[in-house]
């Protein structure tokens, strides 16, 4: 059976086309902002193209994400939990719980041994916009990502941002900049704040989470921001490969009638 | 029948006399010219119409209406309170209402009726420790404190009855004063015939509460809600509102017993700590899309029962009180009351060990899978044990979810979307899917 997963970010959208369990396609590209429906297609399109299939081929479509009504072929829509416990158990049987952290949201879904959600919670708004926060400052710090990604962590001595909302980072930001502080320091101090927002999430769960936790999500591939949200949670995380792909996988996943 | 239907459901026979009795009250309050004061007495008792020409406005319900009607001009007003320095550490109920006090006109236009005198309702959890300030501030009005002591640590015998006979005293005094201030003599007879007629539909009331714990509920919370504020129209005619109330407790009597629910698609209960946002009411239908259906909160219900050790089901006891004394002088009337109120569905907001683990009890009592709390800036409950009431939950089992910002009479903070999404997650995340889907 051929299924896809449409995963509609805030900043990406991604696909994942699996044939009997495996990927056998995927895409990636901005999400857009009008022209949502258009980016949709174009990256279901390059999904396709390394499937080598048709888009009649595909059996049935799950999408997820915010964005995910946007996604016309979809079949059904699911949530976001729902759909990183499913990629999560795939990538990680012995997972315990996963982290999924992405441009918007922060979630955190602890799993029972059979796959079903124990418990899971998604950031309140103050910590909502994390990897959007992460990509503006790495503008207006003219860095590119994978710069922001090579920081060492922040110097505890050094300049702070709040880690109220993005809004009020920012601010702080722009301030310390003004006050003299290099790019560098600030984008630390960001990257620090991003962490401690993350973390709130994180640290919310009232039952055990365990200690196999997976982290997916765009901010996964961030390893200034792995690096501090560790030290903040005091955990260690699995990192799967392609772990912003696992929202599409996870929905792909679900688009397989249970047997 | 509906998709999912597990349940027969039919609309209440009593909404016709409720529509009714309603549009009574309406009528008697129009072109009454009267002292207004500010109100919110913790009386169980609508002692107000016990003088013959005062009225008292309250500032919850006013806000929460103008919220819901007209969110532009409560924005307006709300601005109008942080202007004069009123921020968020003030209810958003009070903000609302108190910001067209600044303005000078109300959201119909007509100017705002400026308060005669003021009796603050005593909370002592949250943001309504300034409640009554904003109208004494504008002008120099009298001002009666309705004062709630506390203390902390275990139940003290000692400290509660001293506590209560300080609340006693406070309300004697501003009875006796207002007779004073405003020349007028309080109707004791009357007093006693509201009093009788509020206890008896009080126990109309815990019967109701009770039959919600019944699978499926006979009702959903809207309709508590909307029958729960007529208990209040003792003040119209007390004789036809417990007979109203009868007629009503009957009803979802018979509903119990012949399993008519609230919800045809009940599949899962959930249940709330505090007032809902009132200008916000559908996140309760777009919840029922999931076959999941509110019975109710300890706001709304009480905590009336509670489980014994040995399994048994009986009436909540708060040592101390006794409804049995003999009604015979005004302060008779009012050390019933007082009584009456700390029995009331909102005394577990000033208890540091009943608030958090009675929502447990009241968790299992009512059956429910689940439970939603508001985390609100300011206003009714604002945070105040809230995680902790959250982690309790948990630990029996039941699935807790918390939406941010809005506050009961404040739209300021929620996020509509964010919510919903935040409301489909939870669903889902319980394996259940929107039944029209």
């Amino acid at each position: 059976m051929i299924t896809a997963g449409i995963d509609v970010g805030l900043e990406n959208i991604k696909v994942v086309i699996l044939q009997d369990g495996k990927i056998i396609g995927r895409g990636i590209g901005r999400t857009g902002g009008a022209g949502r429906a258009a980016a949709i297609e174009s990256v279901m399109a390059s999904a396709l193209q390394e499937a080598k299939i048709e888009a009649g081929d595909v059996e049935k479509t799950i999408a997820t994400g915010k964005g995910r009504y946007d996604a016309v072929t979809a079949g059904e829509q699911y949530t976001e939990p729902v759909t990183a416990v499913r990629a999560a158990r795939f990538l990680h049987p012995d997972a315990d719980a996963v982290v999924d952290a992405g441009a918007d949201e922060t979630l955190i879904a602890s799993m029972e041994r059979d796959g079903r959600i124990k418990e899971s919670t998604i950031n309140q708004k103050c910590a909502a916009g994390i990897g959007t926060f992460l990509r503006n400052m790495a503008d207006r710090l003219e860095m590119s990502l994978e710069e922001l990604s090579a920081l060492p962590p922040a110097d505890p001595a050094g300049v702070t941002v709040s880690d109220g909302c993005v809004v009020f980072g920012e601010m702080d930001a722009l301030s310390c900049l003004n006050h003299g502080a290099s790019p560098k320091e600030v984008a630390e101090a960001v990257i620090e704040s991003a962490a401690i927002r993350a973390c709130s999430v994180i640290k919310e769960p009232t039952l055990p989470i365990g200690d196999r936790i997976l982290l997916v999500g765009g901010l996964a591939k961030n390893a200034a921001f792995v690096a501090a949200l560790e030290k903040q949670a005091g955990l260690r995380f699995i990192i799967p490969a392609d772990a912003e792909y696992a929202g599409a996988l996870g929905a792909a996943l679900t688009a397989i009638p249970l047997s | 029948m509906k998709k999912g239907q597990l349940w027969e459901t039919r609309p209440l026979d009593s909404w016709d006399k409720a529509k009714e009795l309603r549009a009574k009250w309406q009528k008697s309050i129009e072109s009454k010219e009267k002292v207004v004061g500010q109100g919110n007495t913790s009386f169980v008792v609508d002692w107000q119409v016990c003088f013959p020409a005062i009225t008292v406005i309250e500032d919850n319900p006013a806000g929460s209406m103008i919220a819901a009607k007209n969110d532009p001009f409560a924005r307006k007003s709300r601005l109008a309170c942080e202007i004069r320095g009123w921020g968020r550490e003030i209810c958003g109920y009070h903000g609302t209402l108190w910001g067209t006090q600044f303005l000078g006109y109300q959201e119909d236009g007509s100017p705002f009726p400026k308060r005669k005198f003021t009796v603050p309702f005593p909370c002592i959890c949250d943001s309504h420790t300034k409640r009554g300030e904003q109208c004494r501030a504008f002008e120099p009005i009298p001002r009666w404190a309705n004062d709630y002591t506390c203390y902390i640590g275990e139940y003290d015998e000692e400290r509660e009855k001293a506590m209560l006979e300080h609340r006693n005293y406070c309300s004697l005094k501003m009875i006796n004063e207002m007779e004073r201030v405003f020349d007028q003599k309080f109707d004791d007879d009357k007093m006693i015939e509201m009093i009788r007629a509020e206890s008896t539909i009080a126990q109309y009331r815990q019967d109701v509460s009770y039959y919600m714990t019944f699978k499926p509920a006979p009702l959903t919370v809207k309709d508590i809600y909307s029958f729960y504020t007529l208990g209040g129209l003792t003040k119209l005619d007390p004789e036809e509102t417990v007979n109203f109330w009868k007629m009503f407790r009957d009803e979802v009597k018979w509903r119990v017993d012949n399993q008519i629910a609230g919800l045809g698609t009940e599949r899962f209960r959930w249940m709330e700590a505090h007032p809902p946002s009132w200008h916000y009411l559908k996140y309760y239908r777009y919840m029922e899309q999931y076959g999941a259906v509110c019975i109710g909160s300890q706001y709304s219900n009480g905590t009336p029962m509670e489980r014994k050790p040995d399994g048994s089901l009986v009436e909540r006891e708060y040592p101390g009180f006794s409804k049995d004394i003999a009604l015979d002088t005004r302060e008779d009337e009012i050390r019933y009351m007082t009584g009456l109120d700390a029995r009331a569905p909102h005394h577990f907001k000033q208890d540091e060990y009943l608030r958090p683990n009675a929502l447990n009890e009241f968790a299992e009592l009512y059956q429910v899978d689940g439970a939603m709390f508001g985390l609100w800036r300011g206003g009714v409950g604002c945070n105040m044990l809230r995680k902790e009431q959250a982690m309790k939950l948990r630990l029996i089992g039941k699935s807790v979810l918390f939406f941010e910002g809005s506050q009961p009479g404040d739209r300021t903070d929620l996020d509509e979307k964010r919510f919903l999404d935040q409301l489909d997650g939870w669903m889902e995340g319980q394996g259940l899917r929107k039944l029209e889907d």
